[in-house]
């Protein structure tokens, strides 16, 4: 009961929060009749648009754009949106309803000497000339001509920096990957990110399938539920660490969302406290809890003290057995010793508490 | 919204243009994007070349501007001409009648007949001193956004650079020497968007979109000048 | 309980925030989690189900391009038609319903990240208002499984200028759906045992008819995530950004609680797997400003993250009474046994980066960070018991000295019998990162980097009682020193001063210093070679090893000689050392490191044994190999085939000794049409774990392998055998307008552990030396699931969508044999049954509209 009228009452909320969203919207829309005295009279084109309501140009971020470099063509001259949309229609009228056209369409409209297609492809004079000598334009697919490295940098024209920051060096960039590999601006494949494929996580199966496989078993994070994502614990863009993490090490890593494990604990479980990674395996495992091995001959790699932990047991240990112990039998060793990731009792030394 | 912005005019035409024209493909459209070569037997239809010589000749020279000359064209190209014309129906062309009751093999042989022929000027013009024009077909024309015509009709308008090794490039007809009258027509319906029946007629209905009348016309009459 | 109200604030805060407009960033790629919101109906957010256009990519060229590697891209999706809002304009698409289960669908595993509640569902809400203009655009996208899954999300911007975000979203997670409780109280903080069980006074057949009576129920744990961010340009240059997200975790689990052992003392001990209470929120907040600017590039940032747990700790009661080995001894009754739950903690992290773009095209970059952990939780008190604890050796339980080993419980039931009333642990982290690459001609790239990562510990614990001026803890709720006399876990100079117990926490801290040096050359146009050498010197404190080095040397290969076939190698050896290894390095934080200490004739009972080698710091070397190649066979076709193989061999003779992985994927696709595409996969790996160890014959202080303590015929191994088989398929195809697609996924696990020994000593029960057996009983998972559905069109804005998802899995874990009959053995209670084979379906009808 108290449960429903919890739901009814965040659901409430998340409607009103909702709304709340999307009022600044509304309260920045002004009414139409606001709208209309704050405009100029009727030509939305040309230099009166730096002069409307808006005091920030019109798109900062595209506002920068500029005709990309293409070596392979350097004496092209930029030829203008309209004439690519002359052959590609059907490629512009996919393109149209991406962010990248959003922005920059924007901007051209701000500023007309702000270049649409030819701001990633390059002056367009010498391939619309010979369209199929190959080269003359940036093109980004497989046979295009034009090499990774411009391709790239290209890109990192505008995405320079922030997450993309470590790029150069990284295993992508020194596996010779271009971003148009992950990423295919031209159509909203996905929903978000500009991406080659529906999602986050089937873009990095199409060469991670071994890895987007182990998420198939029986314990694992919720990553084929479409609840996270690669990238929540990878940058595939680069990052200062070796497997691409987004923080500086392993454990911050798990912490961003298992932030009970990190402590520090009045106890500490060395292997814990060095690498979440000794005990567990990240994208999946048929052991519970996605250990690496199972319980415990997982603990027993490294524990062989006096009395109990050093013992071989066998099956006939298990319930089913002629004599159950409770070292063998359901969750093993962490039955007792359940604060395993460390604890902050007095009496947990042992993690019995 | 104010039309008058081309930018803007461009995005709304195209979204507010795709319910009608765009989403769903319209029965009996042709995807000519992955064709393979084409064969016929000319002697087939070698005598039965009446109906197709009063308005294009015998050997594909045709008498009248409003009709091309076909001689030396293309032997897919001309297939799929005739396909269009038979998906196409409309009652208002002439052609519609005469393909209705062909085979598609008659297609294939009357195809392999013209393109047999030798590709002849119609009639002698002067050669058209247009500087303006020649650099529209050469490098395309920017404010108006029109494509150059050399990069898929060859810099000398004789056909797609790449005729002779894909037959798909074949579906790019040479130009030169064309009537006039019949290249300004063709024009002007890609720009109006007549009858799209082909992938093809699509590329030219967005490559054509902002040509003028006069330059349609200009353009026409600099191709019939080039001597073929 | 305290900083409840923080949670609770920030709730609101976005209602608050949403009006300014002016609060923290949206994840990205760079920084934080949330990258991503959708469910199991639709994980790719409704794309694989939506129509492909039949036009296809181009006018000019039929089919799809491919990325660069040689993988097709796929054709894109139709266009929505959008509909003119004045100046905005809007599309999108709501999908409602309703699904319904049936099978086994209750099953733990089959709900395990979802929450298929039968009835109408929101599939998807996906709204998009742009507007040309100035390209604001604003988007709306949810979908409403259930009460507990569900998300909602929300974004509002203007492409190049600035973005708000808001979510909300809910997931489960199932962990058990057979448990059985003989607690009241679960979910909560103090669980009590159910009528007509009574602490430290039920026998074992009234527990186990107890737990039989016990209805069955559902373990699982939700969590309800909100969070809100933002980030503009301040200038072209400067980007700021901000996120804040709370989440609260909400449910139970499986857990443990010891009352010491059984298997050695029948009718003796306890031990209990508890139901814990889940009850937390972690308030994540990230932050920067970044510039990049045609020289300088700069990035700062702020993590910070707060941990907070309802509970300090949770408390359970004990239906078993305990018995002292010693003959006319009496056991204190022990009723209560605790759990100190996860400590609130605060962290936060600042980090800087600069980089600035070098001659040679080159590009140096510096980053530094710092950060620390913090815990200051109340600790609670050594034991929760009333009277007394311990022995009463001549069968009675009054204090004095006839009864040395009978203690006073309020001497150390309360926080005064702690040497510091709260936790006071602190992490400092301290990162150093610097790289250099230079390009000194178009073929040759170079590049050089360093990195020091330090984590400080910046405080000890001692366990000591200023009430009793004893040291050291009460070990196991009082259990170990109610059965063995002597065990309770104290250790004071005077009667106790031989006693073994622990009484400092062990500081860790680590240090890392890592050296690269690489270069890639490219060899003519069709190859690019490279070459890295990294060296890795790990020293941790009160570890095995002071000095731990790695050399590593990583050999690159790209070829795309041919143009249908794109080729990857990469091949890394490496090799680990370091210092002695000293197997006992923990003695300072026992009773053995204090003044006073006497060690019995015997000496000390050996820590370990001296050829254990713990694997994160032994030696070992290391062989990895990654080979994937990207085919073109035909225009709309891909094949790509991948190898990846690990071997680590461990020098070690007790301890991991060997760590090998090897595996290998198939993939191929095919979109013949816009309206058709199918894609086949079958993947294989399999891994191979071996360990060692040895078995005692009779405590000592001899730690050799070899010796009195650890005789060779104590030797035994194990060998832990993995193998995977993945398959899978896709198809979808438009026959007509109606729509059909198919999938169908695969996997078999199945998992041997064998073992072998020297002799019987080895194992925990001599006789089980006969029993002719050396291997567990394979551990498997083996599930098959298949999705099916028609799309038909309605009307120009209207299809339906029929779907069917069919699951069946089997699934055995040893560790549960035995438990879907008994989970009641002597005085061993378990409320898990384990993981159970499932065969459920969901049928499901979807109008979707495209608004």
């Amino acid at each position: 009961m108290a449960q429903a009228r919890e739901a009814r009452t965040r659901r409430m909320a998340a409607l009103a929060w909702l709304l709340a969203v999307f009022a600044p919207l509304a309260i920045a829309q002004q009414d139409r009749a606001d709208l209309s005295r704050s405009l100029p009279s009727s030509d939305l084109s040309g230099d009166t648009v730096a002069a409307t309501r808006r005091d920030l140009i019109a798109a900062p971020g595209f506002a920068l754009a500029r005709v990309g470099d293409n070596p392979a063509a350097p004496g092209a001259t930029p030829v203008g949106e309209r004439m690519c949309i002359g052959c590609h229609q059907l490629e512009a009228e996919h393109f149209t309803h991406t962010f990248h056209a959003l922005g920059l369409h924007a901007a051209n409209k701000a500023d007309a000497s702000i270049p649409v297609c030819e701001t990633c492809h390059g002056a367009g004079s010498a391939h619309a000339r010979e369209p199929t000598t190959k080269g003359l334009i940036i093109g980004y697919t497989k046979g295009s001509q034009t090499p990774i490295e411009v391709q790239a940098r290209t890109c990192l024209t505008c995405h320079e920096g922030g997450p993309r920051d470590h790029w150069r060096g990284s295993v992508h960039q020194r596996n010779d990957l271009s971003c148009s590999d992950c990423h295919n601006p031209m159509a909203k494949f996905s929903a978000e990110g500009s991406l080659a494929r529906g999602s986050i996580n089937d873009t990095c199966a199409q060469c991670h399938r071994d890895v987007r496989m182990q998420f198939d078993r029986r314990s694992h994070m919720p990553l084929p539920e479409g609840q996270m994502s690669c990238v929540d614990c990878h940058n595939p863009h680069g990052s200062l660490t070796a497997p691409l993490l987004k923080t500086n090490t392993v454990n911050e890593t798990c912490y961003q969302c298992h932030a009970e494990k990190r402590g520090p604990f009045l106890f500490e479980h060395a292997p814990v406290r060095t690498n979440c990674l000794n005990c567990h395996t990240p994208h999946g495992s048929n052991q519970h809890a996605l250990l690496v091995a199972p319980i415990p001959f997982l603990c027993q790699q490294c524990h062989s003290h006096q009395r109990h932990p050093n013992d071989l047991q066998t099956p006939a240990s298990l319930a089913t057995g002629p004599h159950p112990d409770e070292r063998l039998m359901g969750r093993a060793c962490i039955t007792c010793h359940a604060n395993i990731h460390g604890s902050n009792a007095p009496s947990g030394p042992r993690f019995h508490e | 919204m104010n039309l008058r912005s081309p930018c803007l005019a461009r995005i709304a035409a195209l979204l507010l243009a795709m319910p009608a024209v765009a989403f769903a493909l319209p029965p009996g459209f042709l995807d000519l994007r992955d064709t393979g070569p084409v064969h016929g037997n000319a002697d087939a239809v070698r005598d039965r070349l009446e109906a197709c010589s009063a308005c294009h000749g015998r050997d594909g020279v045709s008498p009248v501007p409003i009709f091309p000359s076909i001689g030396g064209m293309p032997v897919e190209y001309l297939y799929w001409q005739l396909v269009e014309f038979q998906r196409e129906a409309d009652p208002e062309s002439p052609m519609t009648a005469l393909v209705m009751t062909l085979g598609d093999q008659d297609l294939r042989d009357y195809a392999t007949w013209y393109a047999a022929q030798k590709p002849v000027a119609p009639a002698a013009v002067d050669a058209v001193a247009d500087e303006r024009i020649a650099r529209i077909f050469r490098e395309g024309d920017v404010a108006a956004g029109i494509p150059p015509c050399s990069g898929c009709h060859g810099a000398d308008a004789g056909g797609h650079p790449l005729a002779t090794s894909e037959p798909r490039y074949r579906l790019y007809p040479p130009l030169r020497g064309q009537h006039a009258a019949y290249l300004a027509q063709r024009l002007k319906d890609f720009r109006d968007g007549k009858n799209l029946v082909t992938s093809n007629d699509r590329i030219m209905h967005g490559v054509a979109e902002h040509i003028s009348d006069e330059d349609a016309q200009a353009l026409a009459d600099w191709l019939q000048a080039m001597a073929r | 309980m305290r900083d409840r109200r923080l949670h609770r604030t920030l709730r609101l805060l976005p209602l608050a925030t949403a009006v300014a407009a002016a609060m923290p960033v949206q994840a990205d790629s760079g920084v934080g989690v949330d990258t991503w919101r959708a469910n199991r109906l639709h994980p790719d957010a409704g794309v694989s189900i939506s129509a492909p256009d039949e036009r296809g990519t181009s006018w000019l060229a039929p089919g799809q391009r491919r990325a660069p590697t040689g993988n097709l891209y796929q054709c894109p999706l139709e266009p929505a038609p959008p509909r003119e809002r004045g100046d905005w304009i809007g599309h999108g698409v709501l999908e409602v319903g309703a699904i319904a289960t049936s099978g086994d669908d209750h099953d733990a595993q089959w709900n395990r990240y979802v929450d298929w509640d039968s009835g109408l569902i929101l599939g998807l809400l996906d709204y998009t208002l742009e507007r040309p203009d100035d390209g604001s655009y604003a988007n709306v996208r949810a979908s409403r499984i259930s009460d507990d899954d569900e998300y909602y999300q929300a974004v509002f911007g203007r492409a190049g200028s600035f973005k708000v975000q808001a979510f909300l979203r809910d997931v489960p997670n199932v962990l058990s759906d057979d448990a059985k409780s003989i607690w009241n109280g679960v979910g909560g903080n103090e669980l009590t045992l159910v009528a007509p069980l009574v602490p430290a006074g039920s026998t074992r057949a009234e527990v186990a008819a107890a737990h039989a009576a016990a209805p069955t129920r559902t373990l699982s744990v939700t969590r309800e995530k909100q969070g809100i961010g933002f980030s503009m340009y301040l200038t072209p240059r400067w980007t700021l950004y901000a996120n804040a997200t709370n989440e609260d975790r909400k449910g139970a689990r499986a857990f443990g609680g010891t009352f010491f052992f059984n298997f050695p003392f029948p009718d003796n001990g306890g031990i209990f797997e508890t139901l814990r209470p889940i009850d937390d929120s972690t308030v994540n907040l990230n932050g920067g400003l970044r510039f990049a600017g045609p020289v300088w590039r700069m990035d700062f940032g702020y993590v910070g993250s707060f941990y907070r747990d309802a509970y300090t700790r949770f408390t359970y009661e004990t239906p078993y009474a305990l018995y002292p080995v010693v003959p006319g001894a009496v056991s204190a009754p022990l009723t209560i046994g605790q759990f100190a739950t996860e400590p609130d903690n605060d962290y936060h992290n600042l980090k800087a980066t600069f980089t600035r773009k070098l001659p040679l095209n080159g590009e140096l970059s510096l980053t530094a960070s710092g950060g620390r952990m913090r815990q200051d939780d109340d600790l609670i008190a050594p034991i929760e018991c009333q009277g007394v604890f311990g022995i009463g050796l001549e069968g009675s339980l009054a204090l004095g000295p006839q009864n040395p080993f009978l203690f006073d419980c309020a001497d150390w039931n309360t926080p005064d019998a702690l040497s510091r009333r709260s936790a006071d642990m602190q992490i400092d982290t301290t990162l150093f990162d610097g790289r250099i690459v230079l390009q000194p001609s178009g073929d040759l790239t170079v590049r050089g980097g360093v990195r020091w990562n330090r984590e400080d510990y910046r405080d000890t614990y001692l366990a000591f009682n200023p009430r009793t001026g004893q040291y050291g803890y009460v070990s196991e709720n009082g259990a170990q020193g109610s059965v063995v006399p002597g065990e309770i876990g104290f250790w004071d100079p005077f009667g106790n001063a031989s006693n073994v117990t622990r009484v400092r926490s062990l500081a860790l801290d680590l240090e890392t210093t890592e050296a690269t040096f690489a270069a890639d050359w490219k060899l003519g146009t069709h190859d690019t070679l490279g070459a890295t050498y990294t060296f890795n010197r790990f020293e941790p404190t009160h570890r095995e090893r002071r000095e731990v080095d790695a050399h590593s040397l990583k050999l690159t290969w790209v070829n795309r000689a041919l143009d249908w076939l794109t080729f990857r190698a990469n091949y890394t050896y490496l090799t680990q050392d370091g210092d002695r290894y000293n197997h006992d390095p923990y003695e300072h934080t026992f009773s053995m490191s204090l003044p006073g200490f006497i060690a019995l004739p015997g000496g000390v009972l050996a820590h370990t044994v001296d050829a254990l080698r713990k694997y994160d710091v032994s030696s070992r070397d290391q062989n990895k190999l990654d080979l994937m190649a990207t085919l073109a066979p035909r225009a709309d076709m891909t094949l790509s085939a991948s190898l990846r193989g690990e071997w680590n061999d461990y020098d070690a003779v007790l301890g991991r000794r060997g760590y090998d992985t090897l595996g290998f994927t198939l993939q191929w696709e095919w979109q013949p049409s816009p309206r058709t595409s199918t894609s086949v996969y079958y993947g294989y790996d399999r891994s191979s774990l071996g360990i060692a160890n040895i078995n005692d014959l009779e405590n000592g202080d001899d730690p050799t392998l070899g010796g009195a303590t650890y005789p060779l015929e104590g030797r035994w191994w194990v060998d832990d055998e993995q193998r995977n088989h993945n398959a899978g398929a896709t198809f979808r195809h438009a026959f007509g307008r109606v729509r059909f697609d198919a999938g169908w996924n695969s996997l078999y696990s199945r998992g041997i552990t064998s073992y072998r020994f020297a002799s019987p000593v080895a194992l925990a029960y001599f006789s089980d030396g006969a029993l002719g057996i050396d291997r567990f009983p394979p551990m498997s998972w083996r599930v098959n699931s298949f999705d099916i559905g028609i799309t038909f069109p309605l009307h120009e804005r209207a299809s339906l969508r029929l779907f069917d998802y069919y699951e069946r899995a089997s699934i055995r874990d040893w560790h549960y044999d035995g438990f879907d009959r008994v989970r009641v053995i002597d005085h061993r209670v378990y409320a898990d049954g384990g993981p159970e084979s499932y065969d459920a379906n969901m049928v499901g009808l979807l109008l979707r509209v495209t608004l």
